[in-house]
């Protein structure tokens, strides 16, 4: 998971990075099959607001992983009886994502080690 | 989601359509989006714009959609049908292995097929359409010439490059006038020979073959070297030293490929000459099938020359044709302009030289090097095409073997492939599992075909290089054209008998199918269908077999009849070897001496009974003719005759007996002697006198009676032919009589002094003619011994012999007369082998296939075998139906095949001796042996049928 860079808009509501869409929509389906637009609801409700995510790049994703095989996809009859595509994790989707939590978690606790820092480190001992 | 109503599914009726899928997500998205927003309180046009203006660039992402979902479903199609073929494949594998009898003949049939065609055609291919080793050869050609008479008293000497109906050899002077066409030619080359010259210098004296070649001949023939350099226009000129340039093939044997030799001097013929280069490797000859081993300039043809090149200077004369050109065209320059000019050249020098008169209008014409250059093949070529056909009926035979078998066994699968279509299975998915199998059996046989093709290449090569006596000058290798030609035959009779039955099932014949039992009703709609193609099959292929029998059996005939010929003398233990003291510049009376000190050692010596010699061996395919004028004939009208040169006690040695007069005595040779030398004296001084003056010299007439005739000894056929009624013994006749105003000698003529058996000459199958013995003088010789017990055991004694009395003299083509013999018929030898093998291999083939046709009917038949049984038929009986199909299919057969083989054997006519291509005797026994195999074919299903057991027949199902 790569930062591609970042930029805070006006709203000051975060952007995303890429590679954290795959996992979030992983996440987002493991209670059960949604199509693209619950997906980015459940997201944002889940985050409470703060994470929005751009339109334009949810769908390629859930192509991107749907050719992977991380996803399966299905077409159905939404809420309001329109025509829809629902997609579904795989278990290899469900492996993908317990890999990703664990290296997410990883990486957010070392930045949050760094970050938290209340002095600087000790001198390194030279041997 | 919500549950699916039954109508959406036929949403994806016609297949998914990624573009509209798509469209419709995003559609759908941005519709919820719009809801949503009005919702919250906008306005339907604003939500719309809204809704658009969060999503980006709509259009875009469409696009990336369609590109991955075009990605998907390609990955799905190609796991899909992977997965489908593995599964195909392992059932095709089992299914074969639980008939491992088919398989294995299937498989080997196509293999024999495809081996045996491409071993065949890499010969052929060798043989008659060998790309020459030079540079673009599309634009080399070669001078052929042509006129509406004869020309007159022209030297000519043929080496055997030229096709048929072409005449090569041209002048040297000819040459130079053309070589200076610098503006029509961008090389013009001449070369003649391999000329056997005396080559010492490297070891004991050998004989080796060399080209005279012109100048540019590397240059314009594209011959490139290997080490040192090539020759050039300054190598040759009348004064520039003896170079030579090796052949790369000979530099390794005689020289061991030791880079020295490049520098080193040696001797031929006694002439010093350096050797400057080797050329590069895979050059042969620019004729197929001739090789040389060293090339040497023209210029060199007047010092170091052989015993026919005569007194003339041909490298001056316009009458003597000797050399080849090879030319190579300006691009650009058309072809008819450049012949023009040439033949102008040509026209004026052959005029000049009295050869041709106005009327004659002799012309030059370009060939194709390829065309006009066919050397040996043009010989070959007949027996080729034979074999070729041979080995085409054979790949037929096999083909039509292979369809039979797969159709017979995909028909007892009639059920299987009922039910599968009962079960949901589409035509395309039966068609691939039956195709599966046939692809499998193929490439099966294809694999083994390609390992029986090399195999079947070396073992040509090997049998022919075996007969053949001197390194074969072809070199065979497996042609990757053809093996693919036939592996795509094969491949494709495979799948298309795979094919066949599910072309011609349909949904109405699933029921029947699937009511019927194994054993159907014969005759029933579909196995009757099938049963009548089987039988064409078998038909087709019995009477291929007989033509390729009835083939075969003429020519062993033609063996055979060939080897009961009577030659006219004792064949046996009879020791051949050739000496030419000619390249060791030995003059007539030395020669006289030697050859007559050598009859005595070899005489001496324990074992040998009797030594003679003569200037050509018998039956080694080598002879020579002369035309005479019999006393009291027509002027002008000559008879002709062979003639051969012998030594004394030529005819006792080789047995040939005397029927009146005597033999030859010293005095005959002694005044052979004078009266050749007094001739050679004369045309010496004629010759120069022409040559100088270029005016025809004055007929010297006042000299006939200062020689006497040459004493001659005639055969019976001369005898009866030419003096029919007279007592020949004592009677004179004289030398052709001929307009020949260059040169005219005296000719003394010749005097019979007795009479011999008839021989065979040049080889067993001519005819014997009128033959004229003369003692032999001043020529090369070949030595017959006369040996008690093997004639090689006395080969090292003889070489011992000749070296003590001169090392410089090699002898050569030493062998016995048998193998003599069958070196001259190594054609007849070969077809005949050859013929047999593949007569062999058809009838095997077409007796499988009658046996598998038959084995499939009894296991069809079982249950009515059983019902008859059961009714009281008698086992006789039984077999008796069974018989009778068979026999029934081979008769059509081998009436079919003598109808085809009367058509195709005329065309072998030239092979054949003493037996008429339509044999009525060969073809009888054709026809009985295949019958007789036939029958034994259609006996192990016969006796099946008759072990049929009458209640297992009735339950089977």
């Amino acid at each position: 998971m790569e930062p591609q860079g970042e930029h805070v808009d006006d709203t000051s509501k975060l952007e995303f990075l890429r590679g954290t869409l795959d996992v979030l929509i992983l996440k987002a389906l493991v209670w059960g099959p949604l199509h693209g637009y619950a997906i980015t609801n459940l997201i944002r409700r889940q985050s409470d607001d703060a994470l929005i995510l751009e339109e334009g790049t949810l769908y390629p994703a859930l192509w991107r992983l749907e050719n992977k095989g991380l996803l399966e996809s299905e077409w159905g009859l939404s809420e309001n009886n329109r025509k829809a595509k629902f997609y579904n994790v795989t278990p290899a989707g469900r492996r993908r994502l317990r890999n990703e939590m664990k290296t997410w978690e990883a990486y957010a606790a070392a930045v949050a080690k760094v970050l938290g820092a209340t002095q600087p480190p000790l001198r390194e001992e030279l041997g | 989601m919500k549950p699916i109503p039954m109508w959406r599914r036929f949403d994806r009726l016609f297949g998914a359509d990624r573009a509209s899928d798509v469209k419709d997500e995003l559609r759908f998205h941005i519709e919820t989006k719009i809801d949503d927003l009005i919702a919250q309180g906008w306005k339907p046009e604003a939500a719309r714009r809204e809704a658009e203006r969060q999503f980006g660039d709509l259009p875009a992402v469409q696009r990336m959609g369609e590109h991955i979902g075009k990605k998907i479903d390609r990955r799905k199609r190609v796991k899909d049908y992977w997965g489908d073929a593995m599964r195909d494949l392992r059932y095709a594998i089992r299914m074969l292995s639980k008939s491992p009898g088919f398989a294995l003949v299937a498989v080997v049939t196509l293999a024999l097929g495809i081996g045996a065609n491409t071993a065949i055609f890499s010969a052929i291919d060798a043989v008659m359409f060998r790309p020459l080793p030079v540079v673009d050869q599309e634009h080399l050609v070669i001078f052929s010439w042509s006129a509406r008479h004869e020309a007159k008293h022209l030297g000519m000497t043929d080496n055997g490059d030229c096709g048929d109906g072409y005449h090569c050899p041209v002048s040297a002077p000819f040459f130079n006038a053309v070589h200076g066409q610098s503006g029509i030619f961008s090389g013009v080359a001449a070369f003649s020979g391999p000329l056997e010259v005396d080559f010492s210098g490297n070891g004991p004296a050998g004989i080796a073959h060399g080209e005279y070649v012109s100048g540019d001949f590397f240059s314009t023939v594209g011959l490139k070297t290997y080490m040192g350099r090539a020759l050039g226009p300054a190598d040759d000129t009348p004064t520039s030293a003896p170079v030579v340039v090796l052949n790369h093939g000979y530099w390794q044997r005689a020289f061991g490929g030791d880079p020295s030799a490049v520098g080193s001097t040696v001797r031929l013929n006694g002439v010093e000459a350096a050797i400057v280069g080797i050329a590069e490797p895979g050059f042969n000859h620019l004729t197929p099938g001739k090789s040389q081993d060293f090339f040497m300039p023209l210029s060199l043809s007047m010092r170091v020359r052989s015993e026919w090149s005569g007194t003339k200077d041909h490298l001056q004369d316009p009458a003597t044709f000797w050399v080849v050109i090879a030319a190579r065209l300006k691009p650009g320059v058309s072809i008819k302009q450049a012949e023009s000019v040439v033949t102008a050249i040509f026209r004026s020098q052959t005029i000049e030289a009295t050869l041709f008169t106005e009327n004659d209008a002799p012309v030059i014409t370009f060939v194709p090097i390829q065309q006009g250059l066919s050397g040996e093949s043009g010989s070959i070529a007949p027996m080729l095409n034979v074999i070729m056909a041979a080995v085409g009926f054979v790949l037929l035979i096999a083909c039509a073997n292979v369809a039979g078998l797969i159709l017979a066994r995909s028909a007892k699968r009639q059920k299987e492939m009922a039910m599968r279509q009962a079960l949901g299975a589409g035509r395309a998915r039966i068609i691939r599992q039956l195709l599966t199998e046939s692809v499998l059996l193929s490439f099966g046989g294809g694999a083994l075909g390609i390992v029986f093709a090399y195999l079947g290449v070396s073992a040509m090569t090997r049998m022919v290089e075996s007969g053949f006596g001197e390194p074969f000058p072809f070199v065979i290798a497996p042609d990757l054209r053809v093996l693919a030609f036939t592996v795509a035959i094969t491949l494709g009779t495979g799948i298309l008998s795979g094919l066949a039955p599910t072309l011609r099932g349909s949904r109405s014949d699933l029921t029947r199918s699937l009511r019927e039992n194994a054993s159907s009703v014969p005759g029933g709609a579909h196995t009757g269908q099938r049963f009548r193609f089987g039988d064409v099959l078998v038909v087709l292929q019995v009477s291929l077999s007989i033509v390729v029998l009835v083939g075969a059996g003429l020519l062993v005939r033609t063996l055979l009849n060939l080897k009961a010929v009577n030659p006219g003398f004792d064949t046996q233990n009879l020791l051949l070897f050739g000496i030419n003291p000619t390249m060791a510049e030995y003059k007539d009376q030395q020669m006289m001496h030697l050859y007559s000190e050598l009859q005595e050692r070899f005489a001496a010596l324990p074992g040998v009974v009797s030594a003679s010699y003569s200037d050509e061996a018998l039956l080694a395919g080598g002879y020579s003719n002369d035309m005479v004028h019999l006393d009291g004939a027509q002027p002008k009208q000559n008879s002709e005759t062979y003639v051969l040169s012998v030594g004394p006690q030529f005819f006792s040695t080789l047995r040939i007996p005397q029927l009146a007069g005597r033999a030859f005595n010293a005095a005959d040779f002694t005044s052979t002697e004078e009266t050749t030398a007094a001739i050679k004296a004369a045309e010496q001084a004629a010759d120069k006198t022409a040559t100088g003056s270029r005016a025809p010299p004055v007929p010297s007439h006042a000299k006939q009676g200062a020689a006497a005739p040459i004493p001659v000894i005639i055969n019976e056929a001369f005898a009866r032919k030419y003096f029919p009624k007279q007592n020949p013994i004592g009677m004179h006749f004289g030398n052709m009589d001929e307009d020949n105003p260059r040169v005219v000698v005296f000719r003394p003529g010749f005097q019979v002094v007795g009479i011999v058996g008839d021989t065979k000459y040049k080889d067993l199958k001519r005819e014997i003619g009128p033959t004229m013995y003369s003692p032999l003088v001043g020529s090369h010789a070949y030595f017959e011994l006369r040996v008690a017990g093997d004639p090689t055991a006395a080969i090292n004694a003889v070489r011992k012999i000749v070296a003590s009395t001169d090392s410089r003299l090699p002898i050569f083509d030493v062998r016995t007369q048998t193998q003599q013999i069958a070196l001259t018929h190594f054609q007849e030898r070969l077809l005949s082998r050859l013929s047999s093998f593949f007569a062999v291999l058809a009838t095997a083939l077409a007796c499988i296939g009658l046996y598998g046709l038959l084995s499939y009917e009894v296991a069809m038949r079982t249950r009515e075998l059983g019902i008859r049984m059961a009714l009281g038929a008698q086992k006789r009986d039984l077999m008796k139906l069974v018989l009778r199909h068979g026999l029934l299919l081979s008769i059509g057969g081998v009436i079919l095949g003598m109808a085809g083989a009367f058509g195709v054997t005329r065309f072998m006519a030239s092979m054949l001796y003493n037996v008429r291509p339509n044999d009525p005797r060969t073809f009888m026994a054709v026809s009985g042996l295949l019958l007789l195999v036939a029958l034994l074919a259609c006996g192990i299903p016969a006796l099946r049928a008759v072990r049929v057991n009458p209640l297992v027949a009735l339950r089977s199902e």
